[in-house]
């Protein structure tokens, strides 16, 4: 997006929370990507007699839940609320000055959970609590976190299927960029739910096995959940207050692909437009960009449309889908592989993309185990149902 | 930064053409009230349906859509046909309000999945189950590859939407942004409403609490820098309000909502739908203002709401009448305000051009 105003602002990310199934923290997050744990798990949370898909990349409800179990309140909140709490407190801890003016969170399906129990009630004759209906809609769960700890601003809540928290996160960088807003809280989040879970079982889209991305032998994606949040702040405001400043966005791309609702055009145009446009906005040449985050969710048909849109832009630029680690979040995806590409560029590694044996595709695939490198720019991908595709650009920050 | 209403549409349970519903709602109409039953557990709803002899838009997308699909396809692609010339579609970005979103094929799917077992569940509803598939829909029916945004609330949910396309036509890159909001009414909603005691007794046809409706409303919208000359009304301010934690403090945060639109108001038009809100947002504006909610006519449509609220507004700007107001006062400012069953409000106000 080229802004309006002459001298588009500088965005910087000050602060982030994370939860995901490879950790609590970023600490625990880092140690994992840099350990390439995998953490896909047999399914707890429903039944999965009756499914192809028996595993899922799953947050230990033992942790989530064991503060929550002390009140009343948040006994009530779903788990998704949970998630996002978890990392909210995360950023506020690094960032307690940070007062946001407005919340860009992307979801899928928000407490879908909660809606499953209600009609399953419904159909047991039962009544049912007010608390599960009010609990559920997707923007609760970003609510419920800000009520905890003092904060109410407005919430938009971006829903563009697995490509929300990149949307989110992009839309909220170039709302910043064109001085609209000086500090945003951006994210997303998902928790699991049999609905979804079946829903990708029923398309053959997720896989009975490991998940493969890029792989010749890729079956399919395996679902994950979680929540990230980034404080996003205006470059100047944040140095002015010292805030510690863990990189920049320096572009974000959006683009439609009208092919298929559920399936990318093969040629790769989609996916491409948005990585073109990332670039352009951030004023790069692809060979810049020292390491791309996939959206890579070991789908036949979504590896081979970004595959092919990556190579034919960025050549042998080191690729890694970190959903092979600890599955496909939805809309928590991209908001979480968003903190991982800052790690990455803070750290200086490339994460790893797990249960990697050969490609089909000429990409140079971060096979298996994180690497050290040298790089100052990153790419994140998310791409979803609906043919959303977005791409963000991240720049390591020098002082 | 203003914004001028280069198109506006809707699809109504009193009609799809906007100055045939808006005498219509002039008239004192109400939308008629159908019964709807639920066949799991046999409750009755009262409910506005969009007529069943609506036209809707043939396309290869919608075949198998969602009836949300159809009713934004319907309002998007007469908004866009407003453009005052063939707009580059490459330049226009969709945003989408919505809040149920394609809950019938929800239902089905997961009824599926209880009944007959997740190896029964078909292929073909889940991906209409994905709150962005009406937008992807209408951004493939009017060939629009850009930016696409769905945003997701509650019955305020319309102003967040609203001031996404703000955000987005801050750039360059863009000239129009297509704001579309659309529901669908499905049993199970209705019956949440009912467990959260928020809907009508289905035997007190008059008495307190909402009746549920659908269809979409749909706006093209455009900076006003772009010398669009014979739009007549402009969105001058769009604020997102913030949250109420507590019913009882609904009236608080729609008042500050209130305070922080402009001045000069003549009226509003506001979301009472014979709930709490009603009281809220009477208190919040006091007594001295009109204020009409177009939900009594045509019932609470969740995602379509502020997108019908606005449309009202554009028109009783532009006609100098307000439905069951006789005396409006004279004024070219209004303002639309927005308060969700949980927990969102906003607000916005619209000015009717000098040039109109």
């Amino acid at each position: 997006m080229n802004s309006r105003k002459r001298n588009p602002r500088r965005v910087a990310v000050v602060a982030a929370g994370i939860v995901s199934p490879l950790g609590f923290g970023l600490t625990e997050t880092l140690q994992s990507l840099r350990r390439a744990r995998d953490s896909v798990t047999p399914v707890t949370a429903f039944p999965v007699d009756k499914t192809r898909c028996k595993t899922a990349a799953q947050i230990d409800d033992e942790r989530l839940l064991n503060k929550a179990r002390r009140s009343r309140r948040d006994r009530r909140l779903h788990r998704a609320s949970h998630m996002v709490i978890a990392a909210l407190a995360e950023l506020l801890e690094a960032a307690p000055e940070f007062p946001p003016e407005i919340a860009i969170v992307g979801t899928t399906s928000g407490g879908m959970s909660f809606g499953e129990k209600f009609y399953r009630t419904l159909g047991n004759g039962n009544g049912c609590s007010a608390a599960l209906i009010a609990n559920y809609p997707p923007q609760k769960q970003i609510v419920d976190a800000m009520e905890k700890f003092g904060i109410n601003v407005p919430a938009e809540v971006i829903a563009n299927a697995c490509a929300s928290g990149t949307n989110a996160i992009g839309h909220a960088f170039n709302a910043i960029r064109a001085g609209r807003y000086l500090r945003i809280l951006a994210g997303g989040y998902d928790a699991l739910s049999e609905l979804v879970f079946v829903g990708f079982d029923s398309l053959q889209a997720a896989t009975p096995e490991k998940c493969r991305p890029f792989d010749s032998n890729r079956s399919g994606m395996v679902l994950g959940e979680g929540a990230a949040l980034f404080a996003l702040e205006e470059l100047e405001s944040a140095r002015s207050r010292g805030a510690e400043i863990l990189g920049e966005i320096i572009g974000y791309g959006i683009s439609t692909d009208n092919h298929h609702l559920t399936q990318p055009n093969p040629d790769g145009s989609g996916p491409r437009r948005a990585m073109e446009q990332a670039l352009a906005q951030a004023g790069l040449a692809p060979n810049q960009v020292g390491y791309i985050n996939a959206h890579g969710t070991a789908t036949i048909l979504n590896d081979s449309a970004e595959g092919k849109a990556i190579m034919e832009l960025f050549g042998d630029v080191p690729v890694s889908s970190t959903k092979s680690m600890m599955g496909h979040s939805l809309g928590a995806a991209g908001a979480i592989e968003a903190v991982v590409t800052v790690l990455a560029l803070q750290h200086q590694f490339l994460p790893p993309n797990i249960n990697f044996r050969e490609s089909d595709l000429p990409l140079n695939v971060v096979a298996n185990e994180a690497r050290d490198a040298q790089f100052d720019c990153a790419v994140s991908n998310s791409f979803g149902f609906g043919g959303t595709n977005a791409t963000i650009v991240f720049r390591k920050f020098a002082r | 930064m203003s914004l001028s209403i280069a198109g506006m549409s809707w699809v109504t349970p009193l009609g799809s053409n906007v100055d045939g519903v808006w005498q219509r709602l002039l008239s004192g109409e109400t939308a008629p009230i159908d019964i709807l039953e639920n066949e799991q557990n046999g409750a009755r709803y009262l409910v506005h349906r969009v007529p069943a002899n609506t036209p809707f838009p043939a396309h290869p997308r919608l075949r198998r859509a969602s009836a949300v699909s159809r009713f934004a396809a319907a309002a998007g692609l007469a908004a866009l046909a407003q453009a005052e010339r063939a707009p580059s579609l490459d330049r226009v970005a969709v945003v989408f309000a919505i809040s149920n979103g394609g809950v019938i094929y929800t239902r089905r799917f997961y009824s599926e999945i209880v009944t007959s077992g997740a190896q029964a569940a078909s292929p073909l509803l889940f991906p209409e189950t994905v709150f962005n598939a009406p937008a992807s829909h209408l951004a493939a029916i009017l060939g629009i590859n850009g930016a696409s945004y769905t945003v997701v609330g509650d019955g305020a949910v319309g102003i967040l939407a609203l001031k996404v396309a703000e955000d987005l036509l801050a750039s360059d890159d863009l000239d129009l942004c297509l704001v579309v909001g659309a529901e669908e009414i499905d049993p199970l909603v209705c019956e949440a409403y009912r467990q959260w005691r928020f809907l009508r007794n289905q035997n007190k046809p008059t008495g307190r609490g909402m009746i549920v409706s659908e269809g979409a409303g749909a706006v093209l919208l455009e900076r006003c820098d772009e010398g669009s000359g014979s739009s007549a009304t402009t969105i001058e301010q769009i604020v997102p309000g913030r949250n109420f934690f507590r019913r009882s403090e609904a009236a608080a945060q729609l008042a500050a909502v209130v305070g922080r639109l402009e001045n000069g108001i003549g009226f509003g038009v506001g979301s009472a739908n014979a709930t709490f809100i009603d009281g809220a947002e009477r208190a919040a504006v006091g007594d001295a203002l009109p204020l009409y909610s177009p939900k009594i006519a045509l019932g609470e449509s969740v995602g379509a709401s502020v997108l019908w609220q606005l449309i009202v507004a554009a028109q009783a700007l532009k006609t100098g009448t307000l439905p069951g107001t006789l005396n409006l006062p004279a004024s070219s400012r209004a303002f639309v305000l927005a308060c969700g069953l949980n927990q969102q409000t906003g607000g916005l106000t619209l000015q009717l051009s000098k040039a109109a």
